[in-house]
């Protein structure tokens, strides 16, 4: 049988399947549908210092294969996440990731600070992407300068590996990865939801009151793709490649297209086992094509 | 693993505390996702369907006001399960009661018994124990869903009463059945009085409780209604809850998109922090 382990250097990984953030609440209920410790690792809810109640509904419109969100980062803050982390990790042994978020770099620094002294998490994601969220102006994700400057202020300060989840909602997305590298990041997770717009013409508004909204599932499964090829051909870390995944032939393309390992997202919401029937058919088209190992095919286009 | 030993205690002490404590307690403890058989899918008239589904697992450990999240494309488009009340269940099976209002329950009202579709349930929290308590029920609409479980759950009927209302009569199912389970008191209305008395459910509904010692009373149906019987009742003495219809993404937590606002500016989740509220803790419009 294939070998599914995803070694990203810093950490090797049972198989290259992780549920996203956002798409995963903290696990536990997933344990509900399966065993958590069938998956490579798995992504808590991003998090700030304080708690958030969120936006104002509506926050979710369905859309041809997809979803637009606008949820605003819904979450208990570090203090009770840390509490959920600690319970979480005493029923499994799989990697737990923290997504850090933050308003301001200092706030970054300090979510990523707390999680980093927890011994039960393996990885932080430095979610820098932040589409939903209107303070503090533009998000880091946007801008080489501003990127560098926060994945390096983290770098400085924490020792776990770091990986840096970047927004699809700019020009020039492999110049975004580079700045990230060259500030120490260890990883580079691609993509984060690409912004979109719903409108109403009875009330000739916009569905959501943020405006824009945070556009997943299949619908980006080819935008997502290139953008991974194009960052995976940009830098020479690691990426963790994601977007519209729902299958375990969508995770060998992006393999193919050089990630690493890959998150899966929406599909979690729509079909909470989806993410252990992916591992699964991974591991038999691997068989079915003779690929012994993802390194086997990994950025190997011809 | 460590989970499965969590439903067992969940289970063991849901026996020992003679299965109900209240709201908000098991929540989702035993949800699973299932491919189930469709036993059949009936239409009542005009865009109204029943639906039964075959699942002895979902049907034995599911309670009034729980709900299930039903595939209806199987493919990408429409991507979303939808969420849909208990109608009513037996050892087998359970039946989801629909209308058809858009693309995912045109899809759903397409299909055919022996069809198989993914359910994900019993989710979401239950209405409380209502025993030695007068209680009234008020439905409008399709919101007859979990409280016709309710009545079909509870073996003693004699201290319940319901008030029923739907825009007409094509609108109006089940009201010969329920005539005859034998509750106490049924008082049925429609908008156009095309059946029975012309009107709104929450019309007489503080004269009933005054007159008949309410003690409790359980509601379902549109935002409007419920809006409505909020301003109504919400101050009487009685124990008022109501069961929430939302826009669901994933139906059990995940998505956070089913927020309704609650009495002290937050959010709550229809999917795991309801859909059954204590009307008091719901942040009403009016």
């Amino acid at each position: 049988m294939a070998d599914l382990t995803a070694d990203l250097g810093f950490i090797k990984l049972k198989n290259p399947v992780i549920p996203a953030s956002g798409t995963f609440g903290y696990g536990e209920e997933f344990s509900h549908f399966y065993d958590l410790d069938d998956l490579g690792a798995f992504v808590m809810k991003g998090v700030y210092m304080e708690p958030r109640a969120g936006n104002p509904p509506p926050r979710l419109l369905e859309t041809p294969s997809g979803l637009l969100n606008s949820i605003g980062l819904a979450g208990p803050g570090a203090k009770g996440l840390k509490k959920i982390v600690k319970r979480v990790a005493e029923s499994t042994d799989t990697p737990i990731i923290i997504n850090v978020c933050g308003g301001s770099d200092e706030e970054y620094l300090q979510v990523a600070e707390i999680f980093d002294e927890m011994e039960e998490v393996a990885l932080l994601e430095l979610n820098i992407s932040c589409p939903n969220v209107r303070e503090g102006g533009s998000c880091p994700a946007q801008n080489d300068k501003h990127t560098y400057r926060v994945v390096k202020l983290i770098k400085d300060n924490v020792r776990k590996p770091l990986i840096v989840k970047l927004s699809p909602n700019v020009s020039n997305i492999a110049s975004i990865a580079i700045s990230a590298e060259e500030a120490g990041a260890d990883a580079i997770s691609v993509v984060n939801t690409f912004l979109g717009l719903a409108l109403d013409i009875e009330k000739k508004k916009p569905v959501f009151k943020n405006f824009f909204a945070g556009l997943s599932g299949p619908a980006i499964k080819p935008l997502a793709l290139k953008i991974v090829w194009e960052v995976a051909s940009a830098v020479n870390i690691p990426v963790i490649g994601m977007g519209g995944i729902s299958s375990g032939r969508d995770v060998l393309e992006f393999i193919l297209a050089g990630a690493f390992a890959v998150q899966t997202g929406t599909i979690n919401m729509v079909e909470p086992s989806a993410s252990v029937r992916i591992i699964r058919e991974v591991a038999e088209l691997m068989d079915g094509l003779k690929i012994n190992k993802l390194e086997d095919i990994r950025g190997r286009l011809e | 693993m460590k989970n499965r030993n969590f439903i067992f205690d969940c289970f063991f002490l849901q026996i020992l505390s003679g299965v109900y404590f209240g709201v908000c307690l098991w929540d989702n403890s035993f949800m699973r996702e299932e491919l189930c058989r469709i036993v059949k899918n009936r239409n009542l008239g005009g865009k109204y369907f029943l639906m039964e589904i075959e699942s002895a697992y979902i049907s034995r450990n599911s309670k009034p006001g729980n709900f299930v999240m039903l595939e209806v494309s199987g493919s990408n488009d429409p991507l979303l399960k939808r969420p849909f009340g208990i109608f009513n269940a037996d050892s087998d099976n359970f039946a989801v009661y629909y209308e058809v209002v858009g693309k995912g329950s045109e899809l759903l009202s397409k299909k055919r018994s022996g069809d198989s579709l993914m359910v994900v349930g019993p989710l979401g929290n239950f209405f409380p124990e209502t025993e030695g308590k007068n209680l009234l029920l008020i439905a409008g609409g399709r919101g007859i869903v979990p409280l016709n479980y309710v009545l079909n759950f509870f073996p003693e009927k004699k201290n319940i009463s319901l008030l029923y209302g739907a825009r007409s009569s094509n609108d109006l199912n089940f009201d010969e059945d329920l005539k005859k389970i034998g509750i106490k008191d049924i008082y049925f209305y429609t908008d156009d009085g095309s059946k029975y008395k012309k009107g709104f459910v929450t019309e007489d509904v503080k004269n009933i409780i005054l007159n008949d010692n309410i003690d409790l009373t359980f509601s379902c149906g549109p935002d409007v209604m419920l809006e409505a019987l909020a301003k109504k009742i919400n101050d009487l003495k009685t124990e008022n809850y109501v069961s929430l219809e939302a826009y669901m993404g994933c139906g059990f937590g995940i998505c956070h998109s089913c927020v309704v606002e609650d009495n002290i500016g937050g959010y709550k989740k229809v999917c795991t922090d309801g859909p059954v509220f204590k009307m008091e803790d719901i942040g009403w419009q009016t």
